[in-house]
């Protein structure tokens, strides 16, 4: 990415100068540097100063949809750049009526994968201090000198299996599309999920959600978490207990997925917004995997106009739950 | 706190035998809020009742659990005993102890605990219970019925008589149905045409019925009272004003079609009355053949009609009404036999089903009322006639008896050799069924005076040879194979579901069952009703069945109708949903699951900084919503409850029975 990096933020920033000072948008939603070189966080661009801080490089990973959730109260026209997995979650925010169309506009920007820190510093085996990208290859700069990787090795979990890197929707795409992605691991974990025994998964899930803080960061960052009180937060009813112990982490967890069923657009930003790594995607990618095989495949985000499958009644609908 | 009482019924020993009353009369006194208990052998009698009233009225009771059978079978009596005593009937629950607990249970030791728990629950969610009052409707003073057969046709005289407005779609041209396709009737031998004309002429005529042929049901909104009803007149091209019903097109007209109403056995014309004795005698041009609308010339029925009846520009019209009660009649069909390979149906001329064969007798038939085999014109000498083709058979056809065929049979065997008095009759069966009255008595006098030959046992095989179709049997009584040489063969195919029934079931919101016929209510007290409150169901239908019962179903699906359209107001669902604004966030994901289309969109304003915001919720409709609930399941934040069962009901039901195991 790096070696035309310089060349592709000046595309992006010309495209999106051009409407904020326009006025065809009166905010853009993008990234900047964080404090750390290899966190890049979002951006509320309102103004020619702001836009300079903008940045699209390898670290980019945090889904910007989600922030018009808030952000469409407060301005009448924003602008997002889009990846894939940002695309898809506007997707979701239409079917569940929380965007308004042409109120956004959608800078489309095909992505090659997001960098993992983590990643960076297993293959190098020292605290990363920078990298440098060159032809599919990444050099990982750290105390005691350099090393290098295949790209790909490198990318963030929820890029890896990643198909639709391109943005299934937009107003302008402003790179090369990437292509369409194969991801044969997918469903990987979940066969294995459901090759174990009840008594096994159920400790398999007891240990993962043991770990669980119950920060929430995973709703926050997610694009299918639209309520405007969350179950965990209502008080009449008390759905979600306080306590912190395995069968409140349960109740969460589960209810969280469900409401993603069929729904869910497999961005991962649960999992990488998880401080504690829980597999967040195994619990989405199995009601997925369930609702494809049941109603047919389904890919929830790629095209606001194909009617979730429940969300619609067909009668000739399988009812797996009644048969024995 | 509530004042709760809380009454066990032992139902005899339905609930006694496997719950111990005592036990659980004494653990429902803890329960929170429950100031009176009390038990009694039969709650749902009036004495029952009356423990229930007088306790309400002496312990000042504002809420009320009874620990019954279903809800299904007696929550209405109950809600009634309730309101009586002058509590409101919605702060009352039932639980479930018969079908949930007593009768899944074989011991006391796993009875009474459950019995406990469920009035556990019950009484927590009581407590939550408040009062509800059934929204008031009106009713649309019209019926629909749908189908114009034999069934129909009573269903809407009976109606019209008692003084409503009726209307009956039918999809063919003509009002008659199956019965206008028989020759004679079982067990009397009536013409059939005798005794169904007048009424299709009566019901033509009737001041309070209005025949609406050759159209379809498209769409029906709405609920008991008021069935909002699109219908598709199919466009006749014919204006049947104008139209004298002289015949004089259909004479003329050259281009031909295989007739439905002969079962392809003649031709009709391309514009057509399905059978002389249609009803309305207005014709249809089939587009599909007409010489005009193909390939745009022709027009010899235009140039040739006196009244200038021909309108080649009708197009199809959407009639839209408001109806109070629907009566489906939708009859039957008959099931191909070609799957049965080994019968050779479709490949013999000779080879025919039982209501082809029927018109073989009738005088304006293909053959014009002259039984004989359709590949060489001749008389037959022995006809074969086998049974249950399709009918009681698991692996390749229905699992059924259709119920008609035994009878039928007899009848043909009958009339066969009354025609052909040198013919003589073999019937292959597994049974005979003959239940009705007068039933038996004309089987046998087919058997014993009519010289049909009845021959326990199947065939495997048949086969042409030379003349002749061989059938290749078994009598399984003498055990001996047998092959007979016959001329004719007659297969009495099943009779099966219409092919689009469950198509318009969800139209018009009833279910099937699994051979796609129409779901009664209850099987046995409930057989006109649908669980669709408002919409009836006659005839075929619902299951294969004779003439006989089929009028009388009629009628019965006729009084079930009239009942609801005297009615001055219905009462509607008092458990309706409900949107908390506040917590919509207007993802509307219920206006998509809503079956009664009862959610709407809302814009609302509310306060956001130093201004206001606008945004959408979701908005129900009382008078639609039914209380199904599938808004409240689907409801991610909860901001949809339905009263009477809203989550912080079934919560405290649930918290009841886990927290206190």
């Amino acid at each position: 990415m790096a070696e035309n990096n310089v060349e592709n933020l000046k595309k992006i920033r010309e495209a999106v100068s051009q409407d904020l000072l326009g006025g065809r948008i009166d905010l853009l939603l993008g990234w900047e540097k964080g404090h750390y070189w290899w966190q890049s966080r979002p951006l509320f661009a309102r103004t020619e100063e702001d836009l300079e801080k903008l940045t699209w490089d390898s670290f980019c990973a945090i889904n910007l949809s989600r922030y018009l959730l808030d952000e469409l109260k407060d301005f009448q026209k924003v602008g997002v750049l889009v990846k894939g997995c940002d695309a898809r979650a506007f997707n979701r925010l239409l079917q569940d009526n929380m965007v308004v169309r042409d109120r956004v506009t959608l800078y489309g920007l095909p992505c090659p994968g997001m960098l993992d820190y983590d990643r960076l510093a297993e293959v190098a085996e020292a605290a990363p201090e920078g990298i440098i990208e060159q032809n599919g290859k990444v050099t990982i700069k750290t105390a005691d000198g350099e090393k290098s990787a295949d790209r790909d090795d490198l990318l963030a979990d929820k890029c890896r299996d990643c198909i639709y890197p391109d943005p299934v929707v937009y107003d302008q795409l402003l790179l090369s599309p990437v292509g369409k992605k194969e991801a044969p691991e997918k469903f990987t974990a979940i066969e294995k999920l459901e090759e174990m025994s009840a008594e096994e998964r159920y400790s398999y899930w007891e240990k993962e959600l043991s770990r669980c803080l119950r920060c929430y960061a995973c709703r926050q960052a997610c694009p299918f978490c639209s309520c405007r009180e969350c179950f965990v937060e209502q008080q009449n009813p008390r759905w979600q207990g306080r306590a912190y112990q395995a069968s409140e982490n349960f109740m969460f967890h589960l209810v969280r997925a469900y409401h993603g069923a069929g729904r869910c657009i497999d961005c991962g930003e649960c999992e990488r917004a998880c401080p504690v790594d829980i597999p967040l995607q195994e619990l989405n990618r199995k009601l997925t995997k369930d609702i494809n095989q049941l109603y047919g495949d389904y890919e929830a985000g790629l095209d606001a106009e194909l009617e979730p499958p429940l969300l619609t009644y067909r009668p000739d609908d399988p009812a797996a739950f009644s048969e024995k | 706190m509530p004042r709760t009482g809380v009454f066990l019924c032992h139902c005899g020993s339905n609930i006694a035998g496997t719950v111990n009353i005592d036990q659980t009369i004494e653990a429902s006194r803890n329960f929170p809020g429950v100031v009176h208990v009390d038990e009694y052998r039969y709650l749902c009698s009036e004495m029952g009742q009356d423990i229930i009233k007088k306790a309400i009225e002496d312990n000042n009771l504002d809420r009320v659990v009874v620990g019954t059978c279903s809800p299904r079978m007696h929550e209405n009596t109950f809600r009634k005993a309730a309101a009586e005593a002058g509590l409101n009937p919605y702060l009352l629950e039932v639980a479930n102890i018969r079908e949930h607990c007593s009768w899944v249970h074989k011991d006391m030791e796993e009875g009474t605990p459950k019995a406990i728990a469920l009035l556990r629950a019950a009484a927590a969610k009581v407590a939550l219970n408040e009062a509800l009052e059934a929204p008031k409707l009106e009713v649309e003073k019209r019926a629909l019925v749908i189908g114009g057969g034999i069934a129909g046709i009573q269903a809407a005289l009976d109606i019209a008589e008692a003084g409503y407005p009726v209307d009956i779609v039918e999809r063919e041209p003509s009002i008659g149905g199956r019965m206008a396709q028989l020759e004679k009737t079982f067990p009397t031998l009536d013409c059939s045409a005798c005794i169904l004309t007048p009424k299709m002429v009566e019901a033509a005529q009737h001041p309070n019925i209005n025949l609406i042929t050759y159209a379809e049901v498209e769409e029906v909104n709405g609920f008991v009272g008021q069935f909002d009803v699109k219908i598709k007149q199919k466009a006749r091209y014919v204006d049947p004003v104008k139209c004298t019903g002289c015949g004089i097109c259909w004479e003329k007209c050259p281009a031909k079609a295989p007739s439905e109403f002969e079962m392809g056995l003649a031709k009709r014309k391309s514009i057509y009355v399905p059978f002389a004795q249609a009803v309305p005698m207005v014709p249809v041009i089939d587009k599909e053949t007409c010489l005009y609308f193909r390939k745009g010339r022709c027009q010899i029925c235009e140039k040739e009609c006196p009244p200038q009846a021909i309108d080649y520009e009708q197009q199809d019209e959407i009639i839209e009404r408001r109806y109070g009660a629907i009566v489906v009649a939708t009859g039957f069909d008959q099931m191909d036999p070609s799957i049965y390979g080994e019968y050779g149906y479709g490949q013999h001329p000779d080879i025919l089903t039982g209501l082809e064969f029927e018109r073989l007798f009738n005088a304006s038939g293909p053959t014009g009322g002259k039984v004989v085999r359709l590949s060489d014109g001749k008389p037959p000498k022995k006809v074969v006639f086998i049974q249950c083709v399709g009918s009681r058979d698991k692996a390749r056809g229905m699992n059924y008896c259709s119920k008609i065929c035994c009878m039928f049979t007899a009848k043909q065997a009958i009339l066969l050799k009354e025609k052909l008095p040198d013919a003589k009759s073999y019937v292959f069966y597994i049974d005979v069924r003959t239940a009705g009255k007068g039933y038996e008595e004309f089987q046998r006098r087919a058997a014993e005076e009519y010289d049909v030959a009845y021959l326990r046992g199947q065939v495997g095989k048949i086969f042409p040879e030379g003349d002749h179709l061989v059938v290749h049997g078994v009598d399984s009584l003498s055990g001996k194979v047998v092959d007979i040489k016959a001329d004719m063969v007659v297969l009495s195919a099943a009779s099966i579901a219409r092919a689009d029934a469950p198509e318009l079931g969800r139209k018009i919101g009833i279910n099937t069952d699994s051979y796609n016929f129409f779901n009664e209510a209850h099987p046995k007290l409930k057989p006109v009703e649908t669980h669709t409150a408002g919409i009836f169901i006659a005839g075929a239908c619902q299951t294969p069945k004779d003439i006989p019962d089929t009028v009388a179903q009629a009628s019965a699906a006729a009084v079930k109708a009239v009942g609801l359209l005297s009615k001055e107001m219905l009462q509607g669902e008092a458990c309706t949903a409900e949107v908390d604004e506040a917590e919509c966030s207007g993802c509307l994901h219920c206006v998509a699951v809503c079956p009664y289309t009862a959610i709407d969109a809302k814009e609302i304003e509310e306060r956001y900084g130093d201004g206001t915001l606008k945004r959408t919720v979701a908005e129900v409709n009382p008078a639609l919503c039914q209380g199904c609930g599938s808004c409240s399941a689907i409801c991610r934040s909860g901001s949809i409850n339905q009263k009477g069962f809203s989550n912080e009901q079934i919560l405290a039901e649930v918290d009841a029975i886990c927290l206190q195991r």
